[in-house]
């Protein structure tokens, strides 16, 4: 029976691991490239290493970056005694879309899950005490999922804060704007009323 | 509520299966091994996404294939096409056409109440099961339910876990522990309520179908009785002893008892019997009342066992459904069928995976 060339088969392999691409769709991409322009492919490849060789991450925020610091701890407009923890890089990104928050961020790299075998040591909390410290920050805003993970790592980092004197706060759990009840689901409902507020 | 179609590919004994169904009732006849049980088995599949009978999706595909397709027509409240497929590799559940993101959203489309011979277990087996009676209850009527359960499951693992580490991590522990009383405490709340409207419920249906007066009372036993953190700090050594979450509502309880005794040491088999149909009867009560329309029963093996005086308690219930253009399919052999069903019923006959319809008219089965 034919069977591919080697090298195909390499490829294939490669791609198959990255996230969300099966074997199906891994044979299909590889296909693709060794059939398509040579040129587009040197690019494409290019583009991947330095990509790689360049970005990393803020050694102060976490965020990823091509300078170290980031732009956003470099910039000097940035409230610095307001602090956004958030949990993956990208999270920045929602937030900054909104536009409203104009303080400083720090990524946790992920969130305490025993069942997973995430230790608080695994994330970047000890940066964060020592961030602080001398920063002369605040008020730190936790902005973490709302699963039992995110909820207990809210918990967690509200505790070993409080020695160090801090407020902490974290997003109001609330309805999506702009919609009717009848979007919203019951347990987000239920913790919009426990979190409701005064309206005068 | 009923099933206007349903559709089964290699599923148990079934290589294809598309069938309409009308309201009312259906009589599944067979002999033994031809398929009867597996065709309730997947609507009650369709309702809660497991099996009645307790085992895993890979048991339910037809020897030698890759996977089970079950999908029907649900019309309730507005008409549904619910599909689901599994594999070992892969799993579909589609609404509408639409993949099922929230298992909210999706299971209170199709409602089900299911008798079987393996609800004796409720009366005689472990607290699982009545708590597990408990859960589906509450899936059933209370839509924020299941996310909590879910959610208190999850907390209660993750404790588990850190309480087997050492060095142990305090605050982790706590934080963990914050959420397993939130919604701990939620559940212990919505289990309190639902006893005592569920209760008057199974003790009218068990005083119909039994011949006893003894007088059937269900109690909540719950793991925790006040505050469930302080309680957590009271079992406190012994959690770092056995390393596992030791009060809450996953080590609750409900008691049966008869006439003040508990009906798993002192009732007959007949008793026992009786009163596991009685819990079926008061769910299937209950979810009516609440929403306005009974759910599809599934009535498997069950009229068999009860007497003459049993079946017939069990005839308003029955009726009820049929009334309120509710849907009931029920397995019988030939030998034990319910003659005092005679009226208005569509006769199926079961042959080895295979459904044909009985046309009506033709001669009942001896
Ligand atoms: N995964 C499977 N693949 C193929 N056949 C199966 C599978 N699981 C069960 N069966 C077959 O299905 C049949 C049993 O079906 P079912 O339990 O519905 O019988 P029944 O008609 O209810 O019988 P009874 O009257 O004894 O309760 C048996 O013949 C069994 O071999
Ligand atoms: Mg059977
Ligand atoms: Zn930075």
């Amino acid at each position: 029976m034919a069977s591919l060339p080697p090298s195909l088969t390499r490829l294939i392999a490669a791609l198959s691991h990255l996230p969300g691409v099966g074997p199906r769709s891994a044979e299909r991409l590889a296909l693709h490239l060794v059939q398509g322009e040579p040129g587009g492919v040197k690019e494409l490849a290019r583009a991947i290493v330095e990509a790689r060789e360049t970005v990393r991450n803020c050694s102060t925020c976490g965020a990823l970056t091509e300078t170290d610091p980031c732009e956003l701890c470099r910039d000097d407009r940035r409230d610095r005694a307001l602090i956004c923890v958030v949990e993956r890089p990208v999270d920045i990104l929602l937030v900054e879309k909104a536009g409203v928050f104009r303080g400083r961020f720090h990524v946790l790299g992920g969130k305490l899950s025993p069942l997973n075998g995430v230790e608080p040591e695994d994330l970047r909390i000890a940066e964060l005490e020592r961030r602080v410290g001398p920063e002369g920050i605040r008020e730190v805003i936790l902005a973490l999922p709302t699963d039992v993970e995110g909820d207990a790592t809210c918990h967690y980092l509200a505790q070993r804060l409080r020695e160090v004197g801090i407020q902490v706060t974290r997003l109001a759990h609330g309805l999506p704007a702009g919609s009717g009840l009848e979007y919203a689901d019951e347990l987000t409902l239920t913790r919009a009323l426990e979190g409701r507020s005064s309206v005068l | 509520m009923h099933l206007a179609q349903l559709r089964l590919r290699d599923f148990r004994n079934y290589a294809r299966l598309d069938v309409d169904l009308t309201p009312g009732f259906h009589l599944l006849l067979g002999g033994n091994a031809q398929g009867k049980t597996n065709i309730l088995e997947a609507i009650y599949l369709l309702a809660t996404l497991r099996s009645f009978r307790g085992v895993g999706g890979a048991q339910m595909i037809r020897h030698d294939h890759r996977g089970y397709f079950v999908g029907a027509t649900v019309v309730g409240e507005g008409t549904h096409a619910v599909k689901m497929y599994w594999s070992p590799k892969e799993r579909r559940l589609t609404l509408n056409g639409d993949p099922v993101r929230r298992l909210g959203d999706y299971l209170g489309v199709l409602r089900v109440v299911v008798f079987c011979t393996e609800d004796l277990q409720l009366v005689k087996g472990a607290a699982g099961q009545r708590r597990r009676f408990l859960n589906l209850l509450l899936a059933q009527t209370h839509p924020a339910y299941l996310t909590m359960l879910q959610r208190y499951a999850r907390a209660v693992r993750s404790r588990n876990a850190l309480l087997r580490q050492r060095p142990l991590d305090e605050t982790a522990l706590e934080s963990f522990s914050r959420e397993v009383v939130g919604t701990g405490t939620e559940i212990t709340r919505l289990r309190h309520e639902l006893i005592p409207r569920i209760s008057p419920l199974a003790r009218l249906a068990y005083r119909r179908i039994s011949n006893d007066a003894e007088e059937l009372k269900l109690e909540y036993r719950p793991s925790v009785r006040a505050d469930f953190a302080a309680e957590l700090a009271r079992v406190r050594t012994r959690e770092l002893n056995y390393r596992t979450t030791l009060v809450g509502p996953h080590r609750d309880d409900l008691d049966l008892t008869l006439d003040r005794k508990p009906a798993s040491q002192f009732g007959s088999e007949g008793q026992k019997r009786s009163l596991a149909v009685a819990l079926k009867m008061a769910q299937a009560e209950y979810v009516t009342g609440l929403r306005g329309a009974p759910p599809i029963l599934l009535i498997d093996d069950v009229m068999g066992e009860l007497d003459a005086k049993r079946r017939a308690g069990l005839l308003p219930l029955l009726e009820r459904s049929h009334q309120a253009s509710g849907q009931v399919f029920m397995t019988c052999t030939e030998e034990n069928w319910p003659h005092e069903l005679g009226r208005r019923l569509q006769r199926w006959e079961v042959v080895s995976g295979t459904l044909n319809r009985v046309a009506d008219g033709a001669a009942a089965p001896a």
